[in-house]
């Protein structure tokens, strides 16, 4: 069994609601990407989402994208991502990592997807890729990798049907019409939004896009099976990088960890 | 026979090129789109709006002019140019929006956004906006809002807003992909009016069929004119949709079709906006096609001395006719580019847009390979008022 399936499984029988956490890889360097994915899992982060860098980010709201093109002025490469994902499973054989992306670095780097299960990556959530479409119907396919699709507030109950079938792992909701890092979450829609979900799907649901604090988190995670976290993280990470004194975000994502398991 | 060109497919694909390639929110409204488009195409009441806003508002059909003194330069075959840039606004751009904004009325959007490179196709969305009494704003990369200033006055004096887009290489692409990121964030109350043949389907076909006129004009100007179908028809291609829209009915016929790119300071140096003749097939702004991209797959900046072809990706729809053999594409430097702009300026009295300024730079080329009893046409996409500036800048000359 695949590590996202091992151990959100795992979570949903021990009734324990996941955290799943994204940075982006090579920001502000690999070797403090590397330190932070520790530290994460630590703090008790499930699943770790490694954001790929882009050029065109489409989904991202600023925070996000000053983030990409940071990671990609350090000369970030889909290689060095690889290098961090094996770096990283020398300590730590057991949290899931999911790469998250756009198609067009995936499909130039297909050569790489056939090892990825070999180095320690478990899943990918490409953005720009229809989700009724599998990764073989994409041309990149590897069994052993699961593929993660966002539903959004705007999919129609049809096409959740057919996301939901073409996808592993879990299913990432999207919160809100916007992009990532928005303010504009609405917790009641959401609520009803995901329990909709769960009715098509017997995927763990994981809700995101626009979550930065404690009530919000609390709230999502009284219907979800957890919470992803990334636009809080990424500024976080950001304005801590003088100092690199990462402590203030394991001690936050520690009491997300805490509320949402109440 | 033959099979009719039926390009592209339901699902949205010129042959492989094309598809939706977008964040999951804005599938539903892609499809939505998609069943309004196929409504209005069999509403004749519909049609009947479009050809008359066509004739009446943008004041067409445009001319088919006979080049003489360009066609005496040079000794080959006749020259027609096709006057795009008489139209109202001054390029081939206000086909496609006074098809669109109907559709975006008729679809009971109440905003409408764009993305601009030139500025063209933001005059030509501001303009219908207006008309039409619709919130509009125009998404332009920052270095582009310097180059093109005057064109950013004109759309603000349409009522419309403006928004510099810093991100990235600040020019086209970047204004596409934060226009995207409006487009998600509005997507109950927002129509985006995509201005060439790129981004995800239906847009790429939207786009095209409402710049065919162009081409359909043609057929029955070139019959009067000189009782056949023309022998080559020359275009320059960015995104592609002035070609497509001249290329398009003629796709069936035997008449060579001729796509000309920005090779901006020449393909050797890496420094162009020339997909087509060297990039590879790749996935930006929604659909898979000929991209400017490094080994890593992320996209290149790209030069041009024109805004509107300074783009690293092109339609999907001449990716398919390139590999499939039935267009031609050739690329063009910034330098030959400026000695056309002068040429046809002094030969002919038409002041081109740098970008139209690039179908007629590969002339003494293709001239060579038609004899004097043949006829080829040029699509003038649009005229020059808006490069003056820039223009007499790049040739030292104060204006002030």
């Amino acid at each position: 069994m695949n590590r996202i399936e091992k151990q959100l499984v795992e979570n949903k029988n021990n009734n324990i609601k996941s955290l799943v956490a994204y940075l982006v890889a090579g920001d502000p360097n690999m070797d403090d990407t590397l330190s932070l994915m520790h530290g994460f899992v630590d703090a008790g982060v499930d699943v770790i989402e490694v954001g790929v860098p882009f050029s065109d980010p489409i989904a991202e709201g600023p925070i996000i994208q000053s983030a990409h093109d940071r990671s990609l002025a350090n000369k970030t490469s889909f290689e060095g991502i690889i290098d961090l994902i094996s770096n990283f499973r020398k300590k730590n054989t057991n949290t899931p990592i999911v790469l998250m992306g756009y198609l067009n670095s995936f499909l130039k780097n297909q050569k790489a997807f056939s090892r990825f299960d070999d180095i320690g990556i478990d899943g990918v959530l490409i953005v720009d890729a229809p989700g009724e479409y599998s990764l073989k119907d994409l041309g990149i396919s590897n069994a052993n990798v699961v593929s993660i699709s966002l539903v959004s507030p705007t999919t129609t109950k049809e096409r959740t049907k057919k996301i939901c079938n073409a996808s592993s792992g879990f299913i990432y909701y999207v919160t809100l019409k916007g992009v990532t890092g928005s303010s504009n979450v609405d917790l009641e829609e959401i609520k009803s939004n995901v329990i909709d979900l769960q009715k098509n799907t017997d995927l763990p649901v994981m809700a995101g896009f626009g979550i930065k604090n404690k009530e919000q988190a609390e709230s999502i995670s009284k219907v979800a099976d957890g919470v992803v976290i990334g636009s809080y993280l990424v500024e976080s990470i950001f304005e801590a990088k003088k100092t690199t004194d990462y402590k203030r975000i394991y001690n936050y994502l520690s009491e997300i960890k805490s509320v949402i398991n109440k | 026979m033959k099979n009719k060109y039926s390009e592209p497919n339901s699902e949205g694909f010129f042959g492989s090129y094309g598809g939706k390639f977008v964040p999951e929110t804005l599938i539903e409204a892609l499809d939505e789109l998609e069943k309004c488009y196929e409504d209005i195409k069999s509403d004749s009441e519909f049609q009947k709006k479009i050809d008359r806003d066509l004739a009446d508002f943008v004041g067409r059909p445009s001319p088919l002019y006979f080049a003489e003194r360009l066609t005496e330069h040079f000794k080959g075959p006749n020259i027609w140019l096709k006057r795009e840039d008489l139209n109202h606004t001054g390029a081939h751009k206000i086909n496609n929006t006074i098809g669109q904004i109907l559709l975006a009325k008729m679809m009971g959007k109440t905003r409408i956004i764009a993305e601009t490179g030139a500025g063209q196709h933001g005059v030509a969305t501001a303009t219908v906006a207006a008309r039409l009494g619709l919130e509009c704003h125009i998404y332009m990369g920052a270095e582009d809002v310097q180059r093109q200033s005057l064109n950013v006055y004109r759309i603000k004096l349409l009522g419309a807003h403006v928004h510099p887009v810093e991100s990235g290489t600040a020019t086209l692409k970047d204004a596409l992909n934060e226009a995207i990121r409006d487009w998600v964030t509005n997507v109950d109350n927002t129509y985006y009016i995509i201005g060439s043949v790129t981004g995800p389907h239906p847009y790429p076909m939207i786009v095209r069929d409402f710049n065919a006129i162009v081409g359909r004009e043609l057929i029955h100007q070139s019959q009067a004119s000189f009782q056949s179908l023309p022998d080559a028809i020359i275009a320059c291609v960015g995104g592609g949709s002035n070609a497509i829209g001249i290329f398009h009915p003629f796709i069936d016929e035997d008449v060579r079709l001729i796509g000309v790119e920005a090779a901006g300071q020449g393909i050797d140096t890496g420094k162009h906006a020339a997909p087509l003749n060297d990039g590879e097939p790749g996935i930006l702004h929604g659909a898979k096609s000929y991209l400017m991209q490094d080994s890593d797959g992320q996209i290149m900046a790209t030069s041009s001395i024109s805004a509107g072809l300074d783009y690293p990706g092109v339609g999907p729809e001449h990716s398919f006719l390139k590999d499939s053999g039935r267009a031609e594409y050739i690329a063009v430097d910034d330098e030959s580019v400026m000695k056309a702009f002068h040429q046809l300026s002094e030969l002919e009295g038409i002041i081109p847009a740098l970008e139209t300024a690039h179908a007629f730079a590969p002339l003494d080329l293709i001239c060579s390979e038609f004899n004097e009893d043949q006829n080829i046409v040029i699509n003038v996409s649009g005229r020059g008022d808006k490069d003056i500036a820039s223009v007499a800048k790049l040739e030292g000359i104060d204006l002030e």
